[in-house]
């Protein structure tokens, strides 16, 4: 899983630079505009180490928004998966709010708190907190009915078995939905240190885009691509595992 | 105990006809009674609407002596977190440990406690759910095809101990073998596109004799309000 990401990545990412060089060298570019090969080699050299720093600082972030997001997500989806006025109240908001594009609010976040930190971090969660919301939602609202009659019928239904009965039935869903939102969160945390912020992978893409380093954007986005890659196939196969040791027979022949 | 059920009529929404239409009758006795005919007649929504799954029709139920009402159907599903053993364990009410052995082992499936559900064949399912609800305190259980996939040699075992185990108990079977409905129980509600109709069966109880001649009328019977 892990690998199979990244590989996935380096093709994508290949085939991308592949793609530059053949408008670069078609249209006679300058380096100016796309840099070429060795001065790519030659900023990757120079930055690699600082961007790799600044990529694991944007993914700190990034990990404890997800962390946050997901929290909010799962304690939200649980109170609104009733199908009382107040889930339906829930579901509503949730559906309506998540039309609206958070990115939008970035920059009142940053009047109301400034550069820094919490707002990285209320960004990243935001975004991909929403996403998340109404997976959520849709699979804690959904009743597992051929499991769940018993529980209702002989009065043994309680909120956490519920729950359970249902994250259980829906764990695939919900691995791909968690590791899938990484990507979001990430996306947030980079827009953040674009818009506002003194640290991270996306104030070091700003600089090098006021600077129009074209290489030093395409090193920084390599950065991005193999550690978020790294991040969501440890998130699958931390997935797959909790599936495996959940689900997976204990004892007992296959009959 | 008494179940009686007077002029029950029931569409579904956005039909054209009622699945069931003006539907009356009652069963007298607690034991093994049964609901049969084709598929498409309505039994199931008959048992959810006996059993009160979010069904409304029209018409009423007299229920006297009977207060707790549970329905099993063979597409149910036992969590697939830990083995069906641990999951009956859970489920065992207080002092009904004795019970639930007993079953186990006449339900012969000893061997499938530390397996999980979906591990088990479909025969295999079924029995193991229809212990659970066995377990349970109730004063009619309608099994919807409870015993489906299960071989023929054991659902005799199993309907005779029941009826055995439980004879204070009132039953509502729903199947679509017509030799064991005649066999085995005592009040058979023959849903049709026609006329409903109660026909009463042989109720073989443990160490019967068989009565062919008996049968093949019951059964001739059964075929003709069908």
């Amino acid at each position: 899983m892990l690998f199979r990401r990244i590989y996935q990545f380096l093709i994508v990412y290949v085939l991308a630079l592949a793609g530059l060089m053949a408008i670069k060298y078609t249209v006679g570019l300058s380096d100016y505009v796309i840099p070429g090969l060795e001065l790519i080699r030659e900023t990757a050299g120079r930055v690699a180490s600082g961007y790799f720093f600044d990529v694991m600082n944007t993914l700190s972030v990034t990990v404890l928004g997800q962390l946050i997001s997901i929290i909010m997500a799962f304690t939200v989806g649980i109170l609104g998966r009733k199908s009382s006025w107040v889930g339906s109240f829930i579901k509503v908001m949730a559906y309506n709010i998540q039309a609206y594009p958070i990115v939008a609010l970035a920059p009142i976040i940053f009047i109301l708190l400034g550069d820094g930190f919490l707002s990285r971090l209320l960004i990243a969660s935001m975004i991909c907190y929403f996403p998340l919301l109404l997976s959520v939602l849709g699979i804690m609202a959904a009743p597992i009915t051929d499991i769940e009659h018993f529980y209702i019928a002989t009065g043994r239904m309680r909120w956490q078995l519920e729950v359970k009965i249902r994250a259980f039935e829906n764990l695939s869903k919900l691995t791909t939905v968690i590791a899938g939102s990484a990507t979001l969160a990430m996306a947030g945390t980079i827009v953040a240190e674009f818009i506002a912020a003194d640290a991270g992978i996306g104030y070091s893409i700003r600089i090098a885009l006021y600077q129009s380093d074209l290489a030093g954007i395409l090193v920084a986005l390599f950065m991005i691509g193999i550690i978020i890659s790294i991040y969501q196939g440890m998130l699958e196969t931390l997935g797959e595992q909790m599936k495996t040791k959940w689900s997976a027979p204990k004892g007992g022949e296959l009959l | 105990m008494r179940f009686e059920c007077r002029g029950l009529t029931f569409t579904y929404p956005g039909a054209n006809r009622p699945v069931l239409e003006n539907l009356s009758f009652s069963m007298a006795a607690p034991g093994f009674n049964a609901v049969f005919g084709p598929s498409g007649v309505g039994k199931t929504s008959f048992a959810r609407l006996v059993a009160g799954n979010g069904k409304q029709g029209s018409g009423w139920f007299t229920y006297e002596g009977i207060s707790t009402i549970l329905y099993s159907y063979n597409q149910e599903r036992l969590p697939g977190w830990s083995s069906t053993g641990s999951h009956l364990d859970k489920v065992c009410p207080p002092g009904k440990e004795g019970l639930k052995q007993e079953l186990i082992r006449i339900f012969d499936v000893e061997s499938l406690m530390s397996s999980r559900f979906s591990q088990l064949s479909m025969g295999q399912q079924n029995r193991m759910n229809l212990i659970r609800y066995l377990i349970q305190d109730f004063d009619m259980l309608i099994l919807d095809e409870s015993l489906a996939n299960v071989d023929e040699a054991l659902r005799e075992t199993i309907i005779l101990a029941v009826k055995q185990i439980f004879p204070d108990r009132l039953f509502l079977y729903i199947s679509h073998n017509l030799t064991e409905v005649a066999r085995f129980c005592r009040d058979i509600l023959i849903l049709g596109h026609g006329e409903n109709l109660v026909v009463r069966g042989r109720d073989y109880c443990q160490g019967y004799l068989p009565d062919k001649e008996g049968l093949d009328r019951t059964m001739l019977e059964i075929m003709n309000a069908v």
